[in-house]
């Protein structure tokens, strides 16, 4: 069980990116289309921006707001399924007899995006790239009460997703669409406005089954709704996120 | 610029995914590493890999002469006019 204080969060989804907008997603919530598209990350300059792939796009442009140009933050990356597009396009080289791409062959490894903002940021404390399961949010935000629990003031979580190459979506079933979610936590303190959570493992015994939408996309939904209860199943497991008084 | 030196450059934007650069901002002779352009040794492999995709150019990965030949988009088009002579007999 940990307690966590969300200070603030960040999301990215097609078409969404406004906290209006995400308020009307929170309340009814609806697969979006995704062709594609990506934010312009016009904030870093060109040339840093040259090897940021779609995924470190997207993770950048909610990321950065959320860290002070002069604060170091402890950074969490998380990604069920991380570069796979990536992978899958320099499988597709590897098939047609091509020579790799050193870039993307040397981006594609799933700690790679952390990298970029360490580098991009002057980021030099702890960061972890994480890959669970369905339920790699939850523990992503473990790791993050972990790093607290270290002594971190704050820390930084990114839960990113990008849509799977044509040719894997019969396998990967739980990414409707790409998506980022970042959340600025701390410890929590009565004193704050900001909610605070307290976040619990349970057996599964009644056999529940995942949600329609992303556990991180779900507990958005809950920060726009203090009575919405969130309970994301994953397997054996139960999370469960209950909104402290 | 040659026909070719604008080819090199319009291939250096696409490779290397650069944006906001147009061809006219890689004259012939501006340095394309270090102070210049700007660019570094993982750009320097993947430009090799483009030449060879590209015009069937292969580098030989000890070439002593492969700093020179991608100095400049001047140079890299030298480079590939010299490569290019003989299979076009």
């Amino acid at each position: 069980m940990i307690d966590i204080q969300i200070d603030a969060w960040r999301a990215w989804a097609p078409g969404i990116d406004a906290d209006a907008a995400w308020r009307d997603w929170a309340s009814a919530p609806r697969a979006l289309i995704d062709s594609g598209q990506q934010p312009s990350c016009a904030f870093i300059p060109a040339m840093q921006r040259r090897r940021l792939s779609r995924l470190a796009r997207i993770t950048m442009d909610v990321a950065w707001p959320l860290c002070a140009d002069d604060e170091q933050l402890p950074f969490v990356f998380a990604s069920r399924h991380g570069e796979t597009p990536r992978t899958f396009a320099l499988l597709e080289d590897i098939g047609r007899d091509q020579p790799l791409s050193p870039t993307q062959f040397g981006l594609s490894v799933h700690n790679a995006i952390a990298g970029q903002w360490s580098i991009l940021r002057g980021q030099k404390g702890e960061s972890v790239a994480l890959a669970g399961e369905g339920d790699t949010f939850e523990h992503a935000m473990l790791e993050a009460a972990a790093l607290l629990h270290e002594g971190a003031p704050s820390a930084l979580v990114v839960m990113a997703e990008e849509q799977p190459a044509e040719a894997l979506r019969s396998w990967i079933d739980d990414v409707p669409f790409s998506y980022a979610v970042a959340l600025r936590v701390s410890l929590p303190d009565a004193s704050s406005s900001a909610t605070r959570w307290r976040l619990s493992l349970h057996a599964n015994d009644a056999d529940a089954r995942p949600g329609a939408w992303p556990n991180a996309l779900d507990f958005l939904r809950a920060l726009h709704d203090p009575h919405a209860p969130v309970q994301h199943a994953w397997r054996s497991r139960q999370w469960k996120w209950h909104r402290l008084p | 610029m040659t026909d070719l030196e604008r080819d090199i450059a319009q291939l250096i934007i696409d490779t290397l995914n650069l944006e906001e650069t147009t061809v006219a901002d890689i004259p012939a002779d501006l340095p394309l590493f270090g102070q210049g352009l700007g660019l570094d040794s993982v750009d320097a492999l993947e430009l090799a890999l483009a030449l060879q995709n590209v015009y069937g150019i292969k580098l030989a990965a000890d070439s002593r002469d492969a700093r020179q030949h991608f100095a400049t988009v001047g140079n890299m088009a030298r480079f590939v006019e010299a490569q290019r002579l003989p299979c076009n007999d």
